[in-house]
């Protein structure tokens, strides 16, 4: 028999799942509304991706997003399989001090990394721009990518390497022939997830960021403040169907390996 | 591409472990390889992550120069600023927001990972997808997705008029329980995947199992379920705590900025008042707090699971 009170907390659930969702869809709906002031609805229209378009300020802020996450991102992969490769290597106590400072961005407010971050720099004279800004989103992605890149390779059969050893392949030759390739989907995850986290950042970018060096968020922040307007709901949109686009990319199966670990815990 | 065929396998790493100076250099030469891989992660970590922070405790007990910079010397007075009631009032409302913000993405956490983990295989992975959707779509947009729906004449607004709980254009926003509404949205996806990574695969047969021996709901529950998700509700707990002390653009876009949380004060000490050891203290206190609020959750699982041994 069912209970009364599991169809109760069913419900909820589901109410909650809809809580998730009626923002995203508002957006998305209000991005196509022809009035100037976002919520009353005054039929469909496109004009405010129109507007969007010709937006110079936005299109220069995109521009440093996807510049500085397609830096970071790759770094942050590289360093995060290096060091995936590097710790299968070590034993015991340095293993567990090496993974636990890696992971300690995880922890610590992304703030106080900000804040500390921009302390460095203003204590080295380091001018604020790119370079800050990249080294900002590294710090922020590194973790996720070596979080799952670190599983990945763990999973990895290491005797398949080994075999390629054995069959004459040199380190390099194992590597990227049998260990790369094995590789490819999880190191595309993590890449993918790291290029969402750095170009959505606003926390970090807010103490990274230099004249010049304003990302998509920063910008936006600072149009929210004077108001919304339909246009940022078009990038709103925009946004929510690129994340669409990533989640596709990285598979169901890779995502859900990530967030909530592997097929049995 | 290319193609080598028949290398011989002489690779002295590999190779059978010779003793003596052979298997020396084998040795060194590993530890190379192996501070070569380790080598950028641990650089960035040390360089960019532990030094700053060092530097961050060290700058709050410096003074500050005429502009707000870095003086030196040694000083607690940065501190004592902190307990000025203004800034006090900051942390206590943050705290009280993030605990109430913790509670409720646990309750409602715990609710949605039950009813996934208690769905079959392909529906659970459906579900799962929808909630990584919100989760994973970008910060500012579930953020500004709350003007739209809380403006005046609004959607919520309109629904309020129709229920006849308001009547006319009402300002939700901005206000305390607008920005409330806002950290919740973005908290909850964060809340719900470890507690359901927790539950999933072992609510069915359990649940029945103490169902058919005469369990009640809440017992199934508090006996069965509850203390099975406890890990994942601390990881969740976590993730929410502290994470919503250092939030700052949700009470300024949903809240006016009028009722500030930490991360507020410290972006506004930082850029607005360029009081750099000020905020350096500001983000001191943050860090201690971290620290304050890890070590109660890790008391407070230690004394459950002794309660249920």
């Amino acid at each position: 028999m069912k209970h009364a009170l599991d169809t109760v907390t069913a419900w909820l659930a589901r109410g909650v799942i809809a809580f998730l969702y009626i923002p995203i869809i508002v957006v998305v709906v209000l991005s196509f509304n022809d009035s100037e002031i976002t919520y009353k609805w005054a039929g469909f229209s496109t004009r405010w991706y129109g507007k969007l378009a010709d937006n110079t300020e936005l299109l220069a802020a995109l521009r440093v997003s996807a510049e500085v996450a397609l830096i970071s991102a790759t770094l942050a992969t590289a360093c995060g399989l290096l060091a995936a490769m590097g710790m299968a290597r070590l034993r015991g106590k340095g293993k567990a001090l090496f993974s636990g400072s890696l992971f300690l961005p995880l922890i610590i407010p992304e703030i106080v990394l900000g804040v500390a971050l921009l302390s460095v720099f203003g204590a080295m004279g380091a001018d604020l721009g790119m370079t800050t800004l990249v080294l900002g989103h590294l710090v922020v992605t590194l973790p996720y990518a070596a979080l799952i890149v670190l599983g990945a390779y763990n999973a990895l059969d290491s005797s398949l390497a080994e075999a390629a050893t054995d069959l004459g392949c040199n380190a390099w030759q194992a590597f990227r022939r049998v260990t790369l390739p094995l590789l490819r989907q999880p190191l595309l995850a993590a890449w993918l997830l790291c290029f969402t986290i750095s170009f959505g950042n606003i926390v970090m970018s807010t103490f990274t960021n230099g004249v010049g060096s304003t990302t998509l968020p920063l910008r936006v922040y600072s149009m929210l403040k004077g108001g919304l307007t339909p246009e940022i709901n078009a990038l709103g949109t925009l946004l929510v169907l690129f994340t669409l686009l990533i989640i596709l990319g990285v598979g169901m199966r890779q995502m859900r390996r990530v967030l909530v670990g592997g097929e049995r815990s | 591409m290319t193609v080598t065929t028949a290398q011989p396998p002489v690779s002295p790493a590999t190779g059978p472990q010779q003793p003596g100076a052979a298997g020396k250099e084998a040795r060194a030469r590993k530890a190379v390889v192996t501070t070569a891989l380790l080598a950028p992660a641990g650089l960035t970590v040390v360089g960019l992550v532990l030094v700053p922070l060092l530097l961050v405790v060290r700058n709050s007990f410096a003074s500050a120069d005429s502009y707000g910079g870095i003086q030196g010397g040694f000083t607690l007075a940065n501190y004592q600023d902190l307990l000025d009631p203004i800034y006090l009032k900051v942390f206590g409302y943050s705290l009280g927001m993030a605990a109430l913000n913790t509670m409720v993405c646990l309750v409602l956490g715990y609710v949605v990972s039950y009813y996934l983990a208690s769905r079959p295989p392909q529906r659970q992975m459906l579900l799962l997808l929808l909630i990584i959707l919100p989760f994973w779509t970008d910060f500012l947009v579930r953020t500004f997705a709350w003007i739209n729906l809380l403006s005046p004449g609004g959607p919520v607004n309109s629904l309020t008029d129709a229920i006849g709980f308001t009547s006319g254009p009402t300002q939700w926003i901005p206000s305390q329980g607008a920005s409330f509404i806002g950290l919740v949205y973005a908290f909850l996806p964060t809340a719900i995947f470890p507690i359901y990574a927790s539950l999933r695969g072992v609510d069915n047969s359990l649940g029945e199992a103490a169902r058919d021996l005469g369990c009640g709901w809440w017992r199934v529950h508090s006996r069965v379920l509850l203390p099975i998700a406890r890990p994942g509700m601390l990881a969740a707990a976590l993730l929410t705590f502290i994470p919503t002390l250092g939030v700052f653009v949700i009470p300024v876009l949903l809240g006016g900025g009028r009722d500030q949380l930490v991360g507020n004060l410290i972006v506004t000490l930082y850029t607005e008042f360029r009081n750099q050891p000020m905020g350096a203290a500001a983000s001191v206190v943050l860090l201690v707090l971290m620290v304050a609020s890890m070590a109660v959750f890790g008391l407070a699982a230690r004394r459950l699971r002794r309660k249920t041994a």
